[in-house]
């Protein structure tokens, strides 16, 4: 059987979850953990969940879904975030979005063959004042420019490889 | 009361209620999506704009979110309100396919008249439109996401309102769907009311799909024939078949949802072995010759044998007016020899009510409001289910439950439980009336005591009780133990389930005569020798069937009036077809003695699709529509007594010879009923029990109403009969490990009656000692009368 989570991290979860009135609250942390140790969260990711907390499979589910940096589908080592929100747009996140696509080869909701890109967009980063801009894990890269995401990618690509030879 | 002005128009309306609701009082409507009177104001469809000009509130709100406060001047036709009203409808329109044409919900959808009403005529989105992935959820409800405009009714009935766990809301914005996690049919026995509850098409009736467009669909106020409580349903008829049933509106009984038994169990009305036609020896003849053959022929027996020769056994499913024909019949014939209930428990449940209920009557709408629910031997989803929705909404408003039952009775809400065997229920009522717990465990009393506690402090409490378990002690015993708690601040309400829509009518009229066990006595010994049935089968609804069908061979005379192929139709000397519930007006006495009436919708006749059979329509041409020779069951017993033939008449003549019964004249369809003030009588005293358990090697069997398999009407009802479980039994886990038996095993049950296989399944909350058998038609299981007690042995299947 696949494993989601370590035993030892569903252990103190589940204690967490025990000590507190709300184990809803819960929710978004353990789908995240899942997601960090299994790469996406399936549907079986979701009935531990539940599981763990106590809550129903369908309350997961509806948080699950709810936010686009949970993937209930299998995406790629690195998940490009690409802002289309109004000052991105207006300062060429078409443009950029264009660039990712043919520099990647993939359209929108897609991964690259290799497995190592998924190209999504996204909703405003926050990073209005850096736009253009586009998050890959947690580090967000604003100011965007061909020549810069052109480089970003090559980075994460040697990042990946690095990880895989490790 | 505050007092505002709405479009130039004063009204003053009741503290509490918001302005869309003010609005309505002045039969101005505004578009509305997610409000809902049951379900609240949420405020999130936006469509409910009004502009307040002047008062404590000011500018455009949502009129459901605003509460009515005086001084408010309110503009429904502000020029703002309107455009904004337009700019919502155009924009919920967006992803909507119009695809009206091929609509289910074409002729009743609320969206395509919001749509009107908010002034939304030309589409401007010329943008890709958002589409969905459908799910199959089951036999019931049909989805069709594309259509959906995300008001949230159905997770609100589903979820909030009715309690069901499996079906949400999914996504964020335009992908927003509402679904199952995964597919599969939907769990709560409540499930059909999402399909009122949708605006549109997108949750639709799935045995009524293709059926019939709205408008041609024939529609009348009813109350639905299931069970004891007497909801309002609205049946829909067409092309001489009942299609549907959805929810009326009763706010003093169900409010505006239904049980999934009351929506989907209307199919009994178009069975194909309905017989629908007169019979006299065996030989089809006019529902005129059978009526005088049964008159002449018992009047025969009364004469040559006594009036005591004849026995007449109405029931809980008749109309009250057939009731009190059946009543004046025997007191006609000067037979003391009348019962309403062939079950001698749910009899003696019913006429003990009728006799001690009094002052603690509580509806189901003063349940919704109670603050402490206690069942006794009652399991409202299997013997009442809409009971089951009102105890929930009574803990939405902050109240406890607490279930005292040998049976793991599954509710809607969070409850606490005290298993007891059904012989301790009349006890523990005793028992805290006394406060004195000294026979019972150490942990029960915990709690018993703890009970006497809430009880005394609670301020609107209502004891719950079951007919199948509690019968007519235990009632008796229910009614003391409120009148015992009854302050003089407050009394503490009863709630009993009864058997049938009519049960307390016909325990009204039963007076103190003989149960039915003491009648299968006398025909056994051969003093009764005609039985008339009305609407009745006393071979599989008596006690005992074994013992109904053996003395029941002796009869001379069988009378049956039905409109069921039930066993008491099959075997009559004489039978009458009578209509069924949605083809005739009548009305019941529910379990609360509220007095209802109902209309027809359709008249009787052989539906058309089991004619055409999709071939070349039948060639033979009739006068008379096939099959519609059955009569109201009042009519069929007016002519008879040859009484007053038309229901107006009936009733004023009724209510002059029963003064009891005041305001039968008066009662009409669509309102909330009448409570009669009528009071019945207490049977005579209960004979022995039926000894049980004598063989000390032997496990204990308690036969119990199933939630789904154990209603005759509702399993002659294909939507619901394709939902009958294969027969099972349900015990506790610790009984199934020492039996060696696992949950899901097939096992072997041995009983007087024989051997059958089941399915094991287990439940914490039930009683250890006890082993719990569904009464479930057309199986093996047949036989098991709920309330009955047998030994039985249970084994594991020879492994193959």
């Amino acid at each position: 059987m696949t494993e989601f989570l370590p035993q030892n991290q569903i252990d103190s979860f589940k204690a967490k979850a025990a000590a507190i009135a709300h184990p809803h609250e819960m929710i978004v942390d353990l789908l995240r953990a899942i997601q960090l140790h299994h790469g996406w969260v399936p549907d079986d990711g979701v009935l531990l969940t539940a599981a763990t907390l106590g809550v129903l499979p369908i309350e997961v589910e509806e948080v699950a879904t709810f936010y686009d940096k949970i993937f209930r589908r299998e995406v790629g080592k690195r998940v490009i975030h690409v802002c289309d929100s109004i000052c991105c747009w207006a300062t060429g996140a078409e443009m950029i979005t264009e660039h990712l696509k043919k520099a990647l080869g993939i359209g929108l909701g897609e991964t690259t063959t290799d497995g190592i890109f998924t190209l999504l967009p996204t909703c405003c980063l926050g990073a209005c004042g850096d736009a253009p801009a586009m998050m890959i894990g947690f580090t967000t890269h604003g100011l965007l420019t061909t020549e810069k995401i052109d480089d970003i990618l090559q980075k994460e690509r040697a990042a990946v490889a690095a990880e895989i030879f490790a | 009361m505050p007092k505002l002005t709405i479009d130039n128009l004063e009204v003053t309306v009741p503290e509490g209620i918001n302005v869309l609701e003010a609005a309505r009082e002045l039969d101005i409507i505004i578009p509305h999506f997610c409000y809902h009177e049951a379900l609240g104001s949420v405020g999130s469809c936006r469509l409910c704009a009004m502009m307040f000009v002047d008062g404590p509130v000011k500018g455009l709100q949502m009129a459901c979110m605003i509460q009515a406060q005086d001084g408010m001047v309110v503009s429904s036709t502000d020029p703002d309100a309107i455009e904004l009203r337009e700019h919502v409808i155009e924009w919920a329109m967006t992803n909507h396919p119009h695809d009206c044409p091929v609509c289910d919900e074409g002729g009743e959808c609320q969206l395509q008249e919001m749509t009107v009403a908010g002034g939304h005529g030309v589409r401007r989105y010329s943008g890709k439109k958002c589409t969905f992935t459908n799910q199959n959820l089951g036999p019931f409800v049909q989805q069709e996401m594309n259509r959906c405009i995300t008001c949230y009714r159905c997770v609100r009935t589903y979820r909030d309102y009715c309690g069901g766990t499996d079906y949400g809301v999914f996504g964020s914005r335009n992908r927003i769907q509402y679904a199952r996690f995964r597919e599969g049919a939907l769990e709560s026995p409540f499930s059909g009311n999402i399909i009122d509850a949708c605006p549109t098409g997108v949750l639709t009736s799935k045995p009524f799909r293709f059926k019939t467009r709205l408008w041609d669909l024939q529609e009348a106020p009813s109350i639905c024939p299931h069970c004891s409580l007497g909801c309002a349903t609205v049946p829909g008829g067409r092309y001489r078949e009942v299609q549907r049933v959805k929810a009326g509106i009763n706010r003093e009984t169900n409010g505006f949802f239904i049980c999934d038994r009351g929506r989907f169990g209307y199919d009994h009305v178009n069975h194909p072995e309905r017989p629908r036609q007169g019979r006299l020896d065996g030989q089809p003849v006019t529902v005129n010759a059978a009526l005088l053959a049964a008159r002449e022929q018992v009047t025969a027996i009364a004469s040559k044998h006594g009036p005591d020769s004849v026995a007449f056994l109405g029931s809980s499913r008749s109309s009250f007016e057939a009731s009190v024909l059946l009543h004046d019949w025997a007191k006609a014939t000067g037979s003391q020899q009348l019962v309403f209930e062939a079950h001698q428990g749910r009899d003696r449940a019913a006429r003990t009510l009728t006799a001690q209920l009094g002052k603690h009557v509580r509806s189901q709408e003063e349940l919704r409001q109670s603050d402490l629910v206690i069942l006794f031997g009652a399991d409202p989803l299997a013997e009442g289910p809409m009971l089951a929705l009102a105890i929930r909404q009574a803990v939405r408003n902050g109240g406890k439950v607490v279930v005292i039952d040998p049976r793991p009775v599954e509710l809607p809400c969070a409850a606490s439980y005290l298993p007891l065997s059904p012989e301790k229920l009349p006890e523990v009522l005793v028992a805290l009336g006394k406060k004195d717990f000294n026979a019972f465990e150490a942990d029960e009393r915990v709690l018993l005591e703890s009970l006497v506690e809430q009880l005394k402090s609670a301020q609107r409490p209502v004891l719950i009780g079951g007919a199948d378990l509690l019968g007519g002690k235990g009632v008796q015993a229910l009614c003391a133990a409120a009148e015992k708690f009854t302050s003089d601040e407050r009394s503490v309400g009863v709630i009993t389930l009864l058997a049938g829509p009519n049960s307390y009518g016909g325990a009204l009229l039963a007076g103190d005569g003989p149960d039915f066990d003491s009648i299968l006595d006398a025909v056994q010994e051969g003093t009764v020798r005609a039985l008339v049935c009305l609407e009745s089968d006393p071979f599989r609804e008596a006690r005992d069937p074994a013992r109904a069908h053996a003395a029941l061979g002796h009869l001379e005379l069988l009378v049956s009036f039905d409109s069921t192929p039930n066993l008491a139709a099959q075997r009559a000397d004489i039978f009458l077809p009578t209509r069924a519930n949605a083809e005739m007006a009548g009305s019941y006495v529910n379990n609360e003695g509220r007095l209802q009436a109902f209309m027809p919708v359709i008249d009787p006749g052989v539906p058309i699709r089991e004619t055409g059979a999709g071939n070349h329509p039948p060639r033979e041409f009739f006068q008379i529509t096939p099959g519609s020779s059955p009569e109201a069951d009042w009519l069929l017993l007016a002519g008879l007594l040859e009484r007053e033939l038309d229901l107006v008449g009936l009733r004023e003549s009724i209510e002059k010879d029963h003064p009891p019964f005041a305001g039968l004249s008066s009662i009409a369809a669509e309102t909330t009923g009448v409570r009669l003030t009528a009071q019945g009588t207490l049977p005579p005293a209960e004979e022995q029990e039926l000894p049980h358990a004598a063989d000390s090697e032997a496990l204990t069997l308690m036969a119990i109403t199933g939630q789904i398999g154990s209603c005759w009407l509702a399993h002659l009802s294909s939507p619901l009969a394709a939902t009958e479980p294969q027969p099972y039994v349900i015990l506790h886990p610790e009984l199934a490990a020492e039996l060696n038996l696992a949950a899901d095993e097939r096992a072997r049950l041995t009983t007087h009656f024989g051997h059958c296989h089941i399915v094991i399944r287990t439940d914490e909350k039930m009683l250890k000692s006890l082993i719990l058998v569904p009464q479930l038609w057309d199986t093996a299981l047949e036989g098991m009368v709920p309330g009955g007690m047998l030994d039985c042995r249970l084994e594991k299947e020879a492994q193959r």
